[in-house]
């Protein structure tokens, strides 16, 4: 780049050669301006490469502000991501329960019960003793799996189980749940089914 | 030869740089793709195709529909939305002042204000009523919280917006096509030239096969001035073998019908990319392209 060929002048048989000069300082500054803009135009609309940021989106953080939030479905996406983290190893994925171990959750009585005391009563103080679910009897000792979950957390993942498949009952809140935790107060004890029978709907 | 060094170093870099660039960055990238969930479901995305539709792919391919047809819509914006869809207990008068009076205690909708205050001061007291349409998710989050509070009912929703998905322009698609899409698809036809509309979306535009099949044998019998050619070779055009019509036969208005005692009837490759025509969908949201499907914004 900063080559320039010069024709030799001592003799027409003779070799060209060249000589050395250095680069004009605008095109440096010119390249370094280019290179600069480029790079911060690369910072602000690559989205660093990731393989799910598409343009019109810039960068991930971008993408993320534009994922649903609110609304009905936000709270079944919450609902699910609790459910199969937390309850889903036991009850399966897909809410069919596993045989010996945790019963179904899809089409149970205790799920798609009117209230929801007695449901939120399970994952609050858990379950010790024999259980009938659609018609079968369960012997559980299940913990206290929602204890430690946020109100909002255990409401949107009751809601996720009784909307989910195809289940159909209404939406649990969570004021709901924080009316059942403050009943139950700091004494949880496991409930057995007939203690859940004897508790309000 | 004394630059010969360099001049090997420098071709060598040039060479290597853009085999970086365009071979080994891709394939970093987006080499090991993988199936990805649909948004707020467990179903996978994409679906494989069946037997029939792969097969139609290679007839797409050896008809060089991708010649005129492109598999990409693109997307130029997303805008996040909020409507109001219930009142409450409150009097459209009220809820004027009480979005008003929103607006200048709660710091997300600071920024937004004038066109907040602006929106509700032009409402004429009918819902839905949109509050909030713009880029801003957190006045959209803010707001749908503090409404809920107040007993007032809103529908939040992502919109896709664009030449190729605004339904007004040319409604090709919901949202953008992304690597996802084409993962089962060997090889890709993104095609380049949109001599004929674009197709990544056809089976939900066009979901009836007989549509499409017509529309192959003869394009003008469903689309009046279709600049597209017919594909006849994919037809047989034979004669009705007395008593026993094939079930399969077009119905074809009568300009465009074989003579009397003949009926046309599709062969497998016909079939096959009809198929692959209908299994083209683009209509589920993914994390890469969020958007709210009209089914599910109640």
């Amino acid at each position: 780049m900063s080559e320039e060929n010069k024709s030799c002048s001592n003799g027409s048989n003779a070799e060209p050669t060249a000589t050395r000069s250095s680069a004009p300082m605008w095109i440096i500054v010119v390249t370094l301006v280019l290179l600069f803009v480029g790079g911060h135009y690369l910072d602000t609309h690559g989205g660093w490469f990731s393989s799910k940021v598409y343009a019109p989106y810039n960068s991930a953080e971008q993408l993320d502000s534009f994922q649903p939030k609110s609304g009905a479905a936000a709270v079944a996406a919450q609902g699910k991501k609790v459910y199969e983290s937390v309850c889903g190893i036991c009850h399966g994925m897909d809410g069919a329960g596993k045989p010996g171990q945790a019963p179904p959750l899809a089409g149970s009585e205790w799920v798609l019960a009117k209230g929801i005391n007695r449901l939120a009563h399970i994952p609050l103080e858990g379950v010790n003793g024999s259980i009938k679910v659609e018609g079968k009897d369960w012997s559980l000792n299940m913990a206290a799996m929602g204890a430690a979950l946020s109100d909002s957390d255990l409401a949107a993942v009751l809601t996720y189980l009784r909307t989910s498949w195809g289940n159909k009952a209404g939406e649990v809140t969570a004021d709901d749940i924080k009316k059942v935790r403050d009943e139950i107060g700091g004494h949880p004890q496991p409930v057995s089914g007939d203690q859940l029978m004897k508790m309000p709907e | 030869m004394k630059t010969g060094f360099s001049v090997f170093l420098a071709a060598f870099v040039a060479l290597g740089a853009s085999w970086y660039g365009f071979v080994y960055a891709p394939l970093k990238q987006l080499g090991g793709a993988k199936q990805t969930f649909i948004l707020q479901s467990s179903d996978t995305w994409p679906v494989q195709r069946t037997g029939e539709a792969t097969l139609g792919l290679q007839v797409y391919r050896q008809y060089g529909c991708a010649a005129c047809h492109t598999e990409q819509v693109r997307q130029t914006g997303a805008t996040t939305e909020i409507a109001l869809t219930s009142l409450g207990t409150y009097k459209p008068e009220d809820f004027k002042g009480y979005i008003k009076s929103l607006v200048a205690v709660v710091p997300e909708l600071l920024t937004s204000s004038n066109t907040l205050v602006g929106n509700i001061e032009n409402w004429n007291g009918q819902l839905p009523v949109t509050l909030y349409a713009g880029e801003d998710s957190d006045v959209v989050a803010a707001l749908a919280d503090k409404l809920k509070t107040v007993g007032a009912k809103t529908d939040a929703h992502i919109v896709a917006s664009g030449a190729d998905i605004d339904i007004n322009a040319r409604s090709w698609g919901t949202r953008q096509s992304v690597a996802a899409d084409y993962l089962y698809d060997q090889p890709v036809q993104l095609g380049s030239l949109r001599a004929g509309p674009d197709l990544s979306n056809i089976g939900v535009r066009a979901p009836d096969i007989n549509w499409q099949l017509m529309h192959l044998y003869a394009p003008g019998s469903v689309v009046p001035n279709s600049t597209m050619p017919a594909f006849r070779t994919l037809f047989e055009v034979r004669k009705i073998v007395v008593g026993h019509p094939s079930p399969d036969a077009l119905v074809l208005k009568k300009e465009f019908a074989p003579a009397d005692g003949m009926e046309v009837v599709p062969t497998a490759e016909a079939r096959e990319l009809a198929a692959y025509l209908l299994s083209l969908k683009a209509n589920v949201p993914l994390y890469e392209a969020p958007f709210t499907p009209v089914t599910a914004a109640k």
